[in-house]
């Protein structure tokens, strides 16, 4: 059961994130969504978006999103199972990131 | 309600409104000055038969109904196709069935069907007197009389729309729309007095 859900999206501007947030957030078992604009080109524009709920079906935020006209570049975050589980920091990804 | 919906998204999406707004008051306008033209060029010719007004008048509103529509369509469909295009080449995925495409799509037919039906709406409300006339209602002289007010009543209140949505003044973007109007009357007037 995945329950969080981060994903590296591309869009047209319209519609906009507003839209886009609504039509996400109405899926069954999604309980709030979170769209945040970070670069912005000529037509189109890179969103993450994160989902949170407590069945998230990844099929069908894909076919949503298609239909509104985004494309997924990437899935950056999965949280799934019974609890969400953050991520947990090492002092490799310390050295890893220095 | 799923439907209104689904038309108010493609008509936000697609950005149709101030198109379908211009279109609107561009043929509404062209609609009621075609209709003045053909009455006052009645009166000149001293027309006594209502039948010869109406009949050139509606064959005018669909003359104007048609042309409007499928210059609109075909305008806005290749516009918009071709911003599809452009668009399809920044996301490198198809759009013709998303959201997108749907509302493009949609948009054409709304423009069209917006400057098909306006000039045609304002063009029926001006011959309006002549379809009572021939029920002998009243008079045809009359029924010129009140069709030239009809179409100079909405020249104007075309103008005062005009001045609403540009936040200006109304009165005078509604009196300069008139003039318009009145300029035909006066020079068809002269000719008749001059015959």
């Amino acid at each position: 059961m995945i329950r969080r859900l981060v994903l590296d999206v591309l869009k047209p501007h319209k519609p906009s994130v507003i839209e886009l947030s609504l039509v996400l957030s109405d899926l069954e078992g999604i309980e709030g969504v979170n769209i945040i604009i970070y670069e912005i080109d000529q037509e189109v524009e890179n969103a993450k978006v994160t989902i949170a709920g407590n069945a998230i079906d990844f099929e069908n935020i894909k076919k949503k999103l298609e239909e509104m006209g985004a494309t997924i570049h990437s899935v950056d975050e999965v949280a799934a199972g019974k609890r969400v589980v953050e991520e947990v920091k090492t002092p490799q990804d310390r050295s890893a990131r220095m | 309600m799923r439907f209104l919906e689904k038309i108010r998204s493609y008509i936000k999406i697609s950005g149709v409104t101030p198109i379908s707004r211009r279109y609107f008051i561009m043929n509404a306008f062209d609609g009621a000055t075609t209709i003045l033209g053909i009455v006052i060029g009645a009166y000149v010719a001293e027309v006594t038969n209502e039948f010869w007004i109406m009949w050139p008048g509606l064959g005018a509103t669909l003359a104007m109904s048609l042309s409007g529509f499928v210059g609109a369509y075909m305008t806005e469909e290749a516009e918009r196709a071709r911003r599809l295009d452009s668009l399809e080449k920044s996301m490198l995925i198809e759009l013709k069935n998303s959201v997108v495409g749907k509302a493009g799509r949609f948009a054409s037919m709304w423009a069209a069907i917006i400057d098909g039906l306006s000039p045609a709406l304002a063009a029926i409300v001006c011959l309006t007197p002549f379809f009572l006339s021939s029920r002998s209602l009243f008079s045809i002289t009359l029924a010129v009389q009140l069709s030239i007010i009809i179409a100079l009543t909405i020249m104007f209140m075309l103008g005062v729309f005009l001045g609403k949505i540009s936040k200006r003044n109304m009165l005078l973007h509604g009196v300069k729309m008139l003039v318009v109007g009145l300029i035909i009357t006066l020079v068809f007037l002269t000719l008749k007095i001059s015959q």
